[in-house]
């Protein structure tokens, strides 16, 4: 209902969209011109951990090193460095959007508020200093940083949640008893995607049927790989079902529903009359043992789906959300590069992970 | 305790005799222990050395998968993730006895858990964080087979260590002198004998 309301109330703000999409759009294109070209990545790939540092230090990033140098070094100084950069990046983009955009970047950017109201339940529920919650905060979304310290300060459970009341993540949180993480946590990411769903598919105007695609393959993908690592686990249980999100493109929960008691060698089989198969019909086998080269070939399907529709519609939300996920993908590639040199991973391995 | 430290009398005599006896018996017995606890050692070097080998090749499984999982999930997430856990895996320590032996015998449970039972949520994690924790898990088990395997192999080796000395004194030092003594204290003996013939001879005529 709340949901709705908001949905409405975008609506009505947004009567004068296209010249605030006008706007936005010239801001994040100006924005996306400074990003990485994909010509610095086999150059970076040939650097030392402190050379990409140096790097980093005097691109976009600047700011972001300089202002954690004196608390990071080495490796972790990069990942503090580009999630903060990806933190100040996204509420720029809240701030320089108003109506309908700013509703939708707000609903896409919601991942980071439930990843933060997650980390902080989790670090109450082991007992992690404030300090070591705070180090895993990425405050992307609409909750500050100023908020979600106060609340990683709290004492317990309870007082975190109550600061929630009133809230959309409320009747999830209330039914947190300080043993069911991995329920609400699970409750909370389905909220997001419904969410999404919701709003993807509340507008017929074709920039936005565009948009609700691109959620849609989201979607599809992230139950793709759900019933992967299930089938993978052996875990057949229908009640796995509310794991599973409303709205997928070509896999319906219909389909879903069809799939599940399946085991790894059927649902692969089942799996060849999806346009996702040509993707990672090369990877999969009954006896394959890692699923990690098949997320990655699927996430990069996802964003390449994504960056061939961004120039159809050139003044809507599409580009906007191309941008936010070229971001994205900025920030995971420089994080493959450095964590992946650390780790002493090789060349192809870290390769193989990068999508450029 | 040197030869010439006994008392050459038939009571001494016949107790080192019965020491003898004992030192011989007991030199056999650890004789045995030694060639059985040598013969379990070598058993069980064989499952350590295939303990060792698929415990290096899980470490390293472990930490390419860990590696992975920070670069492309990233060390926040991964942090973030293991927050969760929701049961600690539980060690129970028992004993068991390789002749004479005290060995211990490691149970554990909780280990190895479904993706359903860390603790995490399944829609906001990855493959990633599954693989890495998996193989984790794998680390930990094997960890606890090659504690238990080693720590034997050491306690044996220890022991083997200990029943070859002991060996080695009965047969060296303690059942030589034993010896020496008894021979000693039956010369002596003799020597006395003579020497009461010989007395007797002389008050005689």
């Amino acid at each position: 209902m709340r949901l709705l309301q908001k949905l409405k109330r975008g609506y009505n703000s947004g009567s004068k969209s296209h010249a605030k999409y006008a706007y936005t759009v010239s801001r994040v294109r100006a924005m996306k011109s400074k990003l990485l070209p994909k010509e610095a990545y086999p150059r970076l790939m040939n650097m030392s951990i402190d050379e990409i540092t140096r790097f980093i230090g005097e691109s976009g990033y600047k700011e972001d090193v300089d202002e954690l140098a004196l608390k990071y070094d080495g490796v972790d100084l990069v990942e503090h460095s580009l999630n903060r950069n990806l933190s100040v990046t996204f509420r720029k983009l809240l701030n320089i959007s108003e109506g309908e955009v700013n509703f939708l970047i707000a609903e896409y950017l919601k991942e980071y508020d439930i990843w933060n109201i997650k980390t902080i339940l989790r670090g109450d529920y082991c007992k992690a200093s404030k300090e070591e919650v705070l180090e895993a905060i990425v405050a992307g979304g609409s909750l500050t940083y100023t908020f979600l310290s106060e609340l990683a300060a709290k004492g317990s459970y309870e007082e975190i949640i109550s600061e929630f009341e009133g809230t959309e993540y409320y009747p999830i949180l209330k039914d947190y008893d300080g043993t069911n993480l991995s329920d609400v946590e699970n409750h909370l990411d389905k909220l997001y995607y419904d969410g999404l769903f919701v709003v993807a598919g509340s507008s017929k105007s074709k920039d936005r049927k565009l948009f609700a695609k691109f959620i849609r393959v989201g979607i599809d993908i992230t139950n793709l790989m759900i019933l992967f690592r299930l089938k993978k686990a052996e875990l057949y249980d229908p009640q796995m079902m509310d794991l599973m999100i409303e709205g997928g493109l070509e896999i319906d929960l219909k389909t879903i529903q069809k799939l599940m008691p399946f085991s790894f060698e059927e649902f692969i089989n089942e799996l060849e009359k999806y346009s996702y198969w040509k993707e990672i019909s090369d990877l999969v086998s009954p006896d394959m043992k890692s699923l990690i080269d098949v997320e990655t070939r699927l996430k990069k399907h996802r964003l390449k789906s994504a960056a061939s529709f961004s120039h159809v519609y050139p003044i809507s939300i599409v580009p906007i959300m191309d941008y936010m996920l070229s971001k994205q993908n900025e920030v995971n590639n420089l994080r493959i590069i450095v964590r992946g040199k650390a780790a002493g991973l090789d060349d192809d391995t870290i390769k193989e992970q990068l999508v450029i | 305790m040197g030869a010439k430290d006994v008392k050459p009398t038939r009571s001494e005599l016949i107790e080192l005799k019965k020491k003898i006896k004992l030192s011989q018996g007991g030199h056999k017995l650890l004789k045995m222990k030694r060639d059985g606890l040598i013969l379990e050692f070598f058993e069980i070097l064989g499952k350590a050395k295939d303990v060792r080998t698929e415990l290096d090749a899980a470490y390293e499984d472990a930490s390419r998968k860990i590696g992975i999982a920070n670069a492309v999930d990233g060390t926040i997430t991964v942090k973030s993730t293991a927050f969760a856990l929701q049961s600690k895996p539980e060690i129970e320590l028992e004993s068991r006895n390789i002749m004479g032996v005290v060995v211990p015998k490691i149970e554990s449970s909780s280990v190895k858990k479904a993706i359903n039972e860390r603790g995490y949520g399944i829609l906001g994690t990855s493959s990633y964080t599954d693989e890495a924790a998996d193989s984790y898990e794998l680390l930990v088990e094997k960890i606890i087979l090659a504690a238990e395997i080693e720590t034997t192999i050491k306690k044996l080796l220890d022991d083997i260590e200990k029943t070859k000395r002991r060996v080695n004194a009965l047969e060296f030092k303690v059942i030589p002198e034993l010896q020496e003594s008894m021979t000693f204290i039956r010369l002596r003996l003799e020597e006395m004998e003579r020497e009461n013939t010989f007395r007797l001879k002389r008050i005689k005529g």
